[in-house]
């Protein structure tokens, strides 16, 4: 058994640390604020994570009594962090690479061991192994010192156990081997939490390098909503390798990131909601066909790596990047598919009219990215309207229920999004975009009287019964593109994002054929 | 293996609980009302409890729930003993 406790007045020696929550640490930092428990361990050893494991539901108690309690790994950041990740440790660790010399100032010849160093820098007890009574006396020593209730570690077997021989006393041929890994990198990804849940293309520094195309990785495009963690491009292109985007992808990339930072698209709003919607990323100009961007059959869809990808990258930036993650800071009730990514381009060939970055103010020939606040599409069919009125009379009726069956006025964006033959009718019969949105917006109208049951507007409410309520509050909340396949009178429509105050924004695309 | 981190790790690590403060009795408390609907029903309620504990309360407001408080609303709490903050309708 390699447990013991030893009592001592030695100098605890100082370091300086990567840690993984706040950069370099000092132990002259840490014990700045009280006693600190240090406890040495490394990925390897079965006793330094059943340690952490043990000592984590503690952990949280000692820091809130004025102790610090900090991990230290004879690892790399990244392995630190995710053994700290999977043992469940709830504040940042430390990481001493090779040649671990804060190990040997602490002469250890095995982890874990546990220090405890008291305000004026002298250890006051260490424990080597897992000895859960030699450290919870520890653990009482450690409360003693700020007058805190002492913790009791779990009597859970094994009460002991032998420690592993720390790194610090291996010779450099076992250390190489030791962290050339071994471990399966997509499963890695899986446990590092860097996944929307599909599977991922490991960011190594090559594939980065790749994406970045020697732009600076420490530029910020800004802090990302809601855990404002900032976009450096390295981090965008880390996202951008994850989503599994080609380097040519990432001037579409890096501008849907711009326009979802605008303060205008309140993606601070959008990443919390308890809504669906998620953010749709519509692509117009040239390098749509550049670099293979759908917006013909199946547009909203499968099926395009570029379609896919691209949308992916912006929400793995929310969600990694920016701590948007589903189910923790993202509060979204039911989700959506699109939440997982969303991008389209538009038809600009086929379409009749002039595309969305055109009718945006951009020139023709930019290339844009344009993004919308937007729920899960809806298809709507019509195979039998022969005039345009018929035509923008169902589609229009098709945002009804769009987001509750009686909350009339919308008063937020609805993006259509209309199939080739409906445009042909329409351009037929000489419609303009804006002959189309005031035709759909004068035939949604009930009186507020038949929309009094359950969730309802304010304005309804208000209204006398017999007075005429619109779906839309204006025919400007009616957003139009063309795309679709060729064949099958389906047009789309997409809800939107309520009680966001925030606007459609568009981003020109860094970029040149 | 190395691999290039999407997360900024500098923004992982979590913040320390503030101190409890314990007794209500003399803490001034700021009811901050977020316009979710029916906030204020809640907050009216809090109000009231608060009052009977002998805490001193006032109100501040967000410009919208969906949206991160102003600087001036933040500045406001931010003076108080307690704040107290409801999500959600």
């Amino acid at each position: 058994m390699t447990a013991s406790t030893s009592r001592s007045s030695d100098l605890a020696p100082d370091f300086e640390l990567t840690s993984t929550g706040s950069g370099a640490t000092r132990l002259t930092d840490l014990r700045a604020s009280g006693p600190a428990i240090l406890v040495f361990v490394s990925e390897e050893c079965p006793t330094s994570t059943l340690a952490l494991r043990r000592l984590a539901p503690v952990a949280t108690g000692l820091v809130e009594s004025g102790i610090v309690v900090m991990p230290i790994f004879e690892d790399a950041p990244e392995i630190a962090a995710r053994v700290a990740r999977r043992t469940g440790w709830p504040g940042p660790v430390l990481s001493e690479p090779p040649p671990y010399e804060t190990s040997r100032a602490y002469r250890l010849e095995s982890l874990p061991t546990t220090v405890l160093v008291d305000r004026d820098g002298r250890i006051v007890s260490t424990v080597v192994g897992w000895d859960r009574d030699d450290l919870n006396a520890l653990l009482a020593a450690a409360t003693a010192l700020v007058d805190a209730p002492a913790p009791s570690l779990t009597d859970e077997p094994p009460l002991r156990k032998p420690g592993c021989g720390a790194k610090n006393s291996y010779d450099p041929e076992t250390i190489a081997t030791l962290s050339s890994g071994g471990t399966d990198e997509l499963e890695e990804m899986f446990e590092r939490g860097w996944t929307d849940g599909l599977p991922v293309v490991p960011p190594t520094p090559e594939r980065v390098a790749a994406m970045l195309g020697g732009r600076d990785p420490g530029a910020s495009v800004g802090a990302v909503p809601p855990g404002m963690g900032e976009a450096t491009l390295e981090r965008v292109a880390a996202c951008a390798v994850l989503a599994g985007c080609k380097p040519a992808y990432f001037p579409v990339v890096l501008a849907a990131v711009e326009a979802a930072l605008d303060p205008a698209f309140n993606l601070n709003g959008q990443a919390v909601t308890t809504q669906s919607a998620g953010q749709l990323v519509i692509v117009n100009g040239p390098i749509r066909d550049a670099i293979g961007l759908n917006s013909g059959m199946g547009v909203l869809g499968p099926g395009w790596r570029a379609n896919m990808t691209i949308g992916r990258a912006l929400r793995l930036v929310v969600t990694l990047t920016g701590e948007g993650a589903p189910g923790r800071l993202d509060r979204s009730a039911l989700g959506q598919p699109g939440k997982l990514g969303f991008c389209i381009a538009e038809d600009e060939e086929s379409s009749p009219w002039e595309s969305l970055h055109v009718e945006r103010g951009f020139a023709r020939d930019a290339s844009v990215v344009t993004l919308v606040a937007s729920d899960a599409p809806t298809s709507i069919s019509d195979h039998q309207s022969r005039t345009p009125e018929d035509l923008a009379w169902v589609l229009g009726w098709g945002a009804a229920s769009s987001w509750s069956a009686n909350w009339w006025p919308l008063g937020a964006t609805s993006l259509y999004v209309i199939c080739p033959e409906h445009a042909a009718l329409f351009a037929q019969a000489g419609w303009t975009k804006d002959d189309v949105r005031q035709a759909m917006f004068e035939a949604v109208r009930r009186p507020a009287r038949e929309l009094r049951r359950g969730e309802t507007t304010s304005l309804v409410q208000a209204s006398d019964p017999d007075a005429i309520v619109t779906k839309w509050t204006s025919p400007a909340e009616i957003m139009l593109i063309a795309a679709g396949g060729e064949a099958g009178r389906f047009s789309a429509l997409l809800g939107p994002c309520l009680g966001m105050a925030n606007q459609v924004v568009s981003r020109p695309v860094d970029w040149t054929p | 293996m190395e691999y290039v981190s999407p997360f900024d790790e500098r923004t992982r690590g979590s913040d320390p609980l503030a101190p409890r403060s314990g007794d209500l009795a003399g803490k001034r408390v700021a009811l901050l009302d977020i316009t979710k609907p029916r906030g204020d029903e809640f907050l009216d309620r809090v109000d009231a409890l608060l009052r009977e504990r002998g805490a001193t309360t006032f109100r501040a407001r967000k410009e919208i729930f969906s949206k991160p408080a102003a600087a001036a609303v933040i500045e406001e709490v931010g003076a108080a003993d307690l704040v107290v903050e409801g999500l959600a309708d």
